[in-house]
């Protein structure tokens, strides 16, 4: 993925942060320990960005946090507190998560963040299921004619200099024996303003990146991606290591936003499925039948509200990202598996 | 007589004489005063072009933003909130305007010579400071409470400033006297805490400040995240004017410190009446220069997650519609910082000034 802010200054400061703060701490944390900690508050600690990171993390006219990411943020907040009126978005840098996470500047970290073996097994940290699939992948006109990888023969791309996007790229390329000249920018905004200004054929980048750069072209429809994608990464929450009932919780938020729309279970209609529940399964999710609340130190009507309040995956992939967001982005691989997507919801039994 | 007429001073030149001296003396340099001119024309005329003439200006008029050669000012109209106040709630803006005022307003009072001793300057920037931390913090008076995670943009960095010059400046002053202190220990001692501190680069200060030292201190020691970076700042603002102090005082001749000893002053006498006002008198510039650098450098904040007046307008500009117009947003926010260093500057120029007139 690709974040260019005086990389290496940040990568030195955060490199010693993290070495210090893994030599100095207790790093596991206890089980339950997050949830008492919340309730004590009466607060959830999230978190947001030194700016905004659209349509992840963002900003509103009014000066309100929102998002794909800020959505879970709440349905956590809701989950565990029942309003989210008591979410507390901490705005924290990319470099300080991991570190944040650890000193208790936030009680989970919902945002963009891809599930890797290093951060998983030597930062003290447990992620989530993953709960979205971001694809590199590359933009070009439409006008030349075709979306596949070979139309680029002969072209250029702009990439972001320095970032694992650039080497994906090039190595993508090689590999296919596709002769593409790589031009690099330091800054994403060079690197839009070049492809637009007509300096390359095409533009590499994460995949709602660049629903958000295709959004802001002069004409939208004129720009398609590849039909190809580079690589696929996983994006998971991310909890501190040993508190299993916080992982837990946080995992079957997410499976009540996907159990939810696969039952066509949204926020405008929960209530009449409350009233009449179709099955067994829709029993237990509302809370009809007890279990979904008490097996997680939560009560029972938490997913209810989850969905009431926040609403379910379709609802908030199409507000923040979808076609009720002005990117209009296509769901692609995030719809669930029975659209063609790679979500699958855990089995509440 | 002859004489008598070269020592007159030669007649002052017309406009046009020297005009026609540095830019039209030969053919070459009428070409090179030709060409330069009408490329900075140009220049000019291009830049205002983009400015005022092909620019849009209201929020609503965004759709025609995309077609426009011009700057899209929509995105300020829309979005300034976002820059000036960052995360600050929508309803409680005119407390972080007024707080903003307030603080502008001690900084102004606080360069009148009227203020300027120690009771009047202390009591001024407690005034101040404590009505800006209420209108910003609430929770009394009837104000709802705003927790400084939700503090941002342009109160966020005055805020910052003022509060990192508060704390170091007499630090600064304490950490100057002890390195020129005749006890060894207290020479050494502040001599290694200002190099060490002066050997680290601000972001990790910033960094170990936010991230590390609540895995070190207990919890009762440890306060809000905002407080923790200010304190680091601030010792890292204070090492440095330390500096700029102490130079002000080695370039004080010892004699003037024998005389008042002589005199029978003890040594805050000696120190508060002789040494602090001459040294800050010979070091201006450079501890005006300090100020100014912190200005800017309050910037850095944005790394540890503070939103910052950069930071805001990153995110007034990342959203949606508005993403293209980035240039516009870092346009609007370097003239506010334009307007503030400058006015500085300035200050700290008739300072200069009036003290050197003063002084002869």
């Amino acid at each position: 993925m690709t974040r260019n802010i005086g990389k290496s200054l940040i990568g030195a400061a955060s490199g010693l942060a993290l070495a210090l703060a893994t030599f100095s701490t207790p790093v596991l944390a206890e089980n339950g320990d997050t949830l008492k900690a919340v309730k004590e508050r009466g607060s959830l600690l999230c978190s947001g960005h030194n700016g905004s990171f659209p349509p992840f993390v963002q900003v509103t006219d009014d000066n309100k946090w929102s998002g794909y990411d800020i959505d879970y943020c709440r349905a956590l907040a809701v989950a565990v507190l029942g309003s989210d009126d008591n979410l507390k978005v901490v705005p924290i840098s990319w470099a300080q998560r991991f570190p944040s996470l650890q000193s208790g500047d936030v009680d989970v970290i919902i945002k963009a963040t891809g599930w890797t073996m290093g951060r998983d097994t030597e930062l003290g940290i447990q992620f989530s299921v993953p709960y979205f699939v971001g694809a590199t992948n590359v933009m070009m006109p439409k006008e030349l004619g075709s979306t596949d990888p070979e139309a680029l023969d002969g072209g250029s791309l702009c990439a972001n200099a320095g970032t694992s996007t650039e080497r994906l790229a090039a190595n993508f390329f090689k590999s296919r024996k596709i002769e593409v000249e790589m031009i690099t920018f330091e800054k994403s905004e060079e690197t839009r303003e070049a492809y637009f200004a007509g300096r390359c054929d095409s533009i590499v980048g994460w995949g709602p990146n660049l629903a958000v750069t295709r959004q802001s072209a002069e004409n939208p429809d004129d720009h398609a991606m590849m039909n190809v994608a580079l690589a696929l990464e996983p994006e998971s929450a991310a909890m501190r290591q040993g508190d299993d009932n916080w992982v837990d919780i946080v995992n079957w938020m997410f499976a009540a936003t996907w159990i939810a729309e696969s039952k066509g279970i949204n926020s405008g209609n929960v209530d009449e499925h409350k009233a009449n529940p179709e099955d067994s399964t829709v029993e237990k999710l509302l809370g009809v039948t007890p279990g979904i609340g008490e097996r997680l130190g939560l009560s029972d009507d938490w997913a209810y509200n989850v969905i009431k309040q926040i609403g379910n995956s379709a609802e908030i992939f199409d507000r923040n990202i979808g076609a009720g967001s002005v990117y209009n982005l296509d769901r692609g691989l995030n719809a669930l598996w029975s659209d063609g997507g790679v979500i699958v919801p855990m089995i509440l039994d | 007589m002859t004489t008598a007429i070269q020592q007159l001073p030669p007649a002052k030149p017309s406009f046009a004489a020297r005009l026609q001296k540095s830019l039209f003396n030969s053919p070459l340099d009428c070409v090179i005063s030709v060409v330069c001119a009408a490329l900075l024309f140009y220049l000019l005329y291009q830049i205002i072009d983009w400015a005022f003439i092909a620019s849009i200006w209201r929020a609503e008029d965004v759709a025609l933003c995309k077609a426009a050669d011009g700057a899209c000012w929509s995105v300020i109209d829309a979005r300034h909130r976002i820059i000036l106040f960052g995360l600050f709630p929508f309803e409680e803006h005119w407390r972080s305007t007024l707080a903003c005022i307030v603080m502008v307003a001690t900084i102004v009072a606080s360069c009148f010579t009227w203020f300027w001793s120690a009771t009047r300057l202390g009591l001024l920037w407690l005034c101040g400071f404590g009505v800006f931390y209420i209108l910003m913090r609430g929770g009394m008076f009837g104000l709802t409470g705003i927790t400084p995670e939700r503090w941002g943009g342009l109160a966020l960095t005055i805020f910052i400033f003022a509060s990192v010059s508060l704390i170091g400046m007499p630090l600064s002053i304490v950490l100057a006297l002890g390195r020129r202190s005749k006890l060894p220990v207290v020479a050494r001692l502040t001599g290694l805490f200002i190099d060490f501190f002066r050997s680290l680069p601000l972001l990790t200060i910033l960094f170990a400040a936010a991230v590390i030292t609540p895995f070190v201190l207990p919890g009762w020691l440890q306060g809000d995240k905002l407080y923790r970076v200010i304190v680091g700042f601030a010792i890292f603002f204070a090492c440095y004017q330390a500096e700029n102090i102490r130079a002000g005082l080695q370039a004080i001749p010892p004699g003037q410190d024998e005389a008042g000893l002589t005199l029978g002053l003890n040594y805050w006498q000696r120190v508060t009446r002789i040494q602090l006002p001459q040294a800050f008198r010979n070091s201006l510039p450079s501890i005006v220069n300090q100020f100014v650098i912190t200005f800017k450098e309050t910037s850095i904040v944005t790394i540890v997650g503070f939103f910052e007046i950069l930071a805001s307008g990153h995110a007034a500009y990342g959203t949606g519609e508005w993403t293209p117009h980035y240039v516009e947003v870092y346009v609007f926010i370097g003239l506010i910082y334009f307007a503030f260093v400058f006015s500085l500057s300035r200050y700290g120029a008739y300072l200069e000034n009036r003290m050197r007139v003063g002084h002869g």
